[in-house]
């Protein structure tokens, strides 16, 4: 991988033949330009080495390529990084070059600082130690670069009160974001709730079957029994070894609504097959999901008792209670949710004989 | 707060109110003296309270046959009176206790087991007086209509608090024996009396089938029967015999098996050493166990030959359990139970623990997977019921250096239960369909004429009646359901009988601690209710943590949960911890944690538990005193069955509402009841929460 060079800035490059550099300039805007648009041709973020460069046949020799280089250097369109000690290239967009020239020497030391630390971003007080600027002058910079939206200010999840600077176009690495859970530092409530609720549907799906309430609709005269009472009305007396005469069928319980029940042969889902059927559902939009980040939503839902887990990597639905009569002798009684229990006494101003609440559920006065 | 102004502790209270609505003012006034001195005798208890001499005796002789309070003799100088909390808090739980009885041996066995419970405790001599009384006793009693009150007659009681003997027990048997059962043999009036036990499938449908031959169905028929009753409840652990150390202290009983201990292990030389300590204290263990054992031990039954003329209830053709390893004869169908007059016997609080536990863990499963599933655990809880005298142990012996090695130890085969088992015993009505993917019923079948529609329906349907083959397997796909929940109500154990499980209680009562826990919390407060269930499974899973772990576990912000976790720690569920990071133990440098203790919030919801029972006994008397001229008037002999001819249509209304609020209060009382069997009696401290 390339690496920014740590000598800032713009580097001095190592001429292969220094005196060319005091040879007369003819006019070399026009093959500037032309450098720069075949290198933006390439993929986005490639490095050029001068070979790449001198292949591209625009410069008419060696020292007029680095002239040309050395030109783009100048005005911040090409950055200068180092492969395995190699030098290389990769170039700037024009917009930000553009600002780039307009700022004075403290702000580019600065902004080249920043640019080196990626996505990752740097820590103001790290910042402050290798610029060795004031305290003044790198907050006074740092207000500037972020008004020319040149870079961004993010804080940090796992230090919540440093402030941690990167480059206006780049997206904070997980680091200091967070996972896609996290935006701006705090958990995107709005988010989990919606892939939750998602993720339930899915497993909901998966696992469980709607059966009708007439699932098994047996109305069919059943021709034992039938011969039964046939036999009892004519013997008038039932032989005890004969199976009675009446149908022993119980009919559904509670017959009127649809029952959700456990699927036949039920295979439970992972959380990387969640995450598919998530990243399939379209419901995430410009953020990269891996395994783990499903993981710990999926924990989460345990937590919130939306989802159990099965042997160790798979999860199911919760069952939820279907029939809450009530929950338990104590919070179903006054006392259980009583504000005031602590303070209630065997006598004085709060007791169970002056008690409102005793009054309110067994309709007497206090 | 000073010390002596502190409130009085919860369950004092609540165990004060107890006394007084079973056994009177008198006695909880003694009661309320030993629950503030702790252990004393009878003379420091009449000088510590306003009551005289004989008035202290008259009180402590009804906490004695109500068997409240422990008392020993060992010092010769005088006896020491101690309250028996258990059995105490345990008066809440007789009137749940008859009805567990009566949903599975029917209402007589109920009934005679309220006639124990009131008594206390009841020699066979006694009972049969209850029920059949001898002509000329009965004239002396006549007054006496309820000849199941337990004050009536203390039995010879004497409450001898200066010499060295108490006389605790009941029906004057010796007091050094410590089986007067064998001890007095036949005597009296102890006739030769018997019955024919049939085992009913535990049904109370049996009772109906047998109404019609009494007048008073709730009534043992006869001296035959009543023994039977008794006989085939001590079978199956409900009453045990009485028997004089169960009135000593644990203190006193730990002492005790101690020096028994010392006497047979070192032959009686004071133990040296930690090796031998170690040994002692194992042994100990063990003779606790055995002298605790000894109780529930049926004795040994005379029997004799079945006649024609004797009624037909409860035919004991079942074995009887094994004790000391090994089998006794089984009484055979034709054999009458004979008990002795003078075997006392007293309910045993353990065995109604247990029931209770099958009852919540059934409604638990009703509750979350429905009634099918219900109906088959409650067939399977109540077969291994009888082969569970407690619900945990609460001496074991200390765990082996290795665990592994246990693994292997055979399982106890009546502690098991097939599905076969169930299907004989299953209702033929439950629809076992009920509650299951038609893809999974027709994998039961063998024939392939059905098949599920895009609906989901059966097509054609099946006729329940004709599932004979695929009943095994339904009843399997069941358990398997019970099974899979994340409680495990059901452990697999083996393919025998189509499939054999077992039920892990211990891991069961864990569950059922942590979710009622949860339970209250989710009733709780606004965002406690939200959030709270959550906060604690995350801080239960993840151990101790600060409030930025706690915020990632949950993936919530932390000023949210902050509040959650302010008012789950006033409300004792969780603690909080801080640990300085610097010398100077600024808080901003410390690490401020937090930390949820599953057995700190257990004993603070238990503790919460009875202070809500407190009070709705404490309402209750409230609500009685305000119609009081009323309920004395409704109460009169003269009254009492002619309310609307005494009584104004006022009062009629009045009364109606107090009863109905006295009814809701004493429902609210027993389901807290429930709540403190969950917490309390069914596994011992979770140490490592």
């Amino acid at each position: 991988m390339a690496t920014t060079s740590a000598k800032a800035p713009p580097p001095e490059v190592k001429m292969e033949d220094a005196e060319a550099l005091q040879a007369p300039v003819s006019d070399i805007g026009p093959r500037r330009e032309r450098l720069y648009d075949k290198c933006a041709e390439a993929t986005e973020g490639t490095v050029f080495f001068q070979r790449d460069l001198s292949n591209m046949d625009i410069a008419e020799s060696v020292t007029d390529l680095l002239r040309i280089v050395q030109d783009l250097l100048d005005k911040h369109l090409f950055i200068l990084m180092k492969f395995e000690g190699v030098p290389c290239w990769k170039i700037r967009p024009r917009e930000e070059a553009a600002k780039l020239r307009k700022l004075n020497a403290d702000e580019r030391l600065i902004y080249h600082h920043i640019e080196q630390s990626k996505a990752n971003g740097i820590w103001s007080k790290a910042l402050r130690a290798r610029t060795k600027v004031t305290q003044h002058v790198l907050n006074k910079t740092l207000k500037l670069l972020e008004n020319k939206e040149l870079v961004q200010m993010v804080l940090s999840v796992k230090f919540p009160n440093r402030k941690m600077y990167l480059l206006k176009h780049l997206r904070p690495s997980e680091d200091i974001a967070g996972g896609p859970w996290q935006s701006e530092g705090q958990y995107d409530i709005a988010l989990i709730h919606a892939v939750a609720g998602l993720i339930e549907t899915f497993i909901r799906k998966e696992t469980c079957v709607e059966v009708p309430a007439d699932y098994n609709n047996y109305q069919a005269l059943d021709r034992s029994s039938a011969i039964e009472e046939k036999k009892a009305q004519v013997h008038a007396i039932q032989d005890i070894e004969d199976p009675p005469a009446v149908r022993a069928y119980h009919p559904p319980r509670d017959s009127a609504s649809p029952k959700i029940v456990a699927r036949h042969d039920v295979k439970h889902p992972t959380a990387a097959s969640l995450r598919q059927r998530v990243m399939e559902s379209g419901a995430i939009k410009n953020k990269e999901i891996r395994d783990s980040d499903m993981e710990q939503l999926l924990e989460m839902m345990v937590l919130e008792g939306r989802l159990e887990k099965v042997s160790g990597t798979n999860y199911k639905l919760a069952s939820r209670a279907t029939n809450t009569a009530g929950l338990n002798g104590f919070v179903d009684a006054p006392c259980g949710t009583c504000p005031v229990f602590d303070l209630c006494g065997d006598t004085g101003e709060i007791s169970a004989r002056t008690c409102v609440y005793f009054g309110e559920w067994l309709a007497t006065d206090s | 707060m000073a010390y002596a102004q502190r409130d009085t502790p919860v369950i004092e209270t609540l165990c004060v109110h107890l006394v007084e609505h079973h056994c009177g003012e008198l006695a909880a006034r003694v009661f309320s003296v030993l629950a503030r001195y702790g252990r004393q005798t009878l003379s420091s208890v009449a000088r510590a309270s306003y009551l005289n001499t004989r008035q202290s005796r008259m009180g402590m002789s009804l906490l004695v046959q109500e068997d409240l309070v422990f008392h020993s003799s060992t010092d010769p100088q005088a006896t020491y009176y101690e309250i028996n909390w258990v059995n105490t808090y345990g008066l809440v739980r007789h009137g749940p206790a008859t009805q567990l009885v009566q949903a599975r041996f029917g209402k007589r066995a109920a009934k005679v087991l309220t006639t124990i419970v009131s008594m206390g405790q009841a020699s066979m001599e006694e009972l049969r007086e209850v029920y059949f009384p001898t002509p000329d006793e009965d004239s002396e009693d006549e007054g006496d209509s309820g000849h199941v009150n337990g004050t009536h007659k203390t039995n010879g009681v004497t409450v001898n608090g200066t010499s060295a003997t108490t006389n605790g027990v009941v029906n004057g048997h010796a007091t050094g024996h410590m089986n007067g059962v064998v001890q007095n043999g036949l005597t009296g009036n102890a006739k030769v009396n018997g019955v024919n036990k049939r085992r009913r499938a535990e049904d109370d449908t049996g009772d109906e089938e047998r109404d019609h031959v009494t007048e008073d169905e709730n009534k043992p028929n006869s001296v035959e029967e009543l023994d039977a009753i008794v006989h085939h409840l001590m079978l199956h652990g409900w009453i045990m015999q009485s028997e004089e150390n169960q009135h000593l202290s644990p203190g006193e009983l730990h002492v005790m098996a101690r020096n028994m201990a010392i006497e047979t292990e070192l032959s009686g030389i004071a133990p040296t050493g930690i090796t031998q300590e170690t040994r002692i204290d194992i042994a100990t263990l063990q003779r606790k166990r055995d002298i605790r054992d000894a109780w529930t031990r049926t004795p040994e039954v005379r029997t004799r030959k079945r006649k024609a003329a004797d009624p037909d209830f409860s035919r004991s053709s079942k074995r009887l359990k094994a004790i000391d390893g090994h089998q006794r004869p089984a009484a055979r169908d034709t054999d009458i139970v004979v008990l002795h007059a003078a075997l006392t016997v007293r309910l045993n609080p353990e065995k109604v623990a247990v029931a209770m536990r099958t009852e919540e863990l059934v409604r638990l499963v009703d509750q979350r997977l429905g009634h099918v599933p219900a109906v088959i655990y409650q067939i399977m809880l109540r077969m291994i019921e009888e082969h569970l005298p407690r619900c945990y142990e609460p001496w074991p012996d200390p765990l082996p250096a290795n665990p592994e090695a246990t693994l292997d130890v055979e399982m106890d085969p009546r502690v098991l239960v097939a599905a076969s088992d169930v299907l004989k015993k299953i209702d033929k009505t439950v629809d076992l369909l009920d509650g299951l993917d038609p893809s999974t019923i027709l994998s039961t079948l063998r024939a392939g004429t059905h098949r599920v529609t895009k609906e989901n329906k059966i097509h054609p349907p099946i006729d329940p009646a004709e599932l004979r083959d695929a009943k095994p397997s339904l009843i399997t796909k069941h358990i398997e359901l019970i099974a899979n929940h994340p409680f495990h109500f059901v452990t697999w154990h083996s393919r025998a009988g189509g499939s054999q499980w077992r039920i892990e209680f211990e891991e069961i009562a864990k569950a059922m601690v942590q979710h009622e826990i949860e339970t209250t919390i989710s009733a709780g407060p606004d965002l406690e209710s939200k959030y709270g269930v959550k906060l604690i499974r995350a801080l239960h899973k993840k151990g101790k943590l600060d409030e930025r772990g706690i915020g990632n576990a949950m993936m919530m912000q932390t000023s949210e949960i902050r509040s959650v976790i302010n008012g789950l720690t006033l409300r004792g569920f969780i603690q909080t911890q801080e640990i300085p990071r610097v010398e100077r133990r600024e808080a901003k440098h410390s690490l401020h944690l937090i930390y949820y203790d599953r057995q700190r919030a257990r004993e603070k919801l238990l503790h919460d538990t009875y202070k809500g029972m407190t009070r709705i006994v404490q309402r209750l008397m409230f609500e009685k005193e305000r119609v009081q001229t009323l309920l004395e008037k409704a109460e009169r002999t003269d009254v009492e069955g002619n309310e609307s001819m005494y009584l104004s249509q006022d009062e009629l209304d009045t009364l109606k509402g107090f009863k109905g609020v006295e009814e809701k209060l004493m429902e609210q009382l027993f389901r807290q009841d429930e709540l403190v069997a969950t917490l309390r009696d069914y596994i011992g401290p979770l140490m490592s929460a």
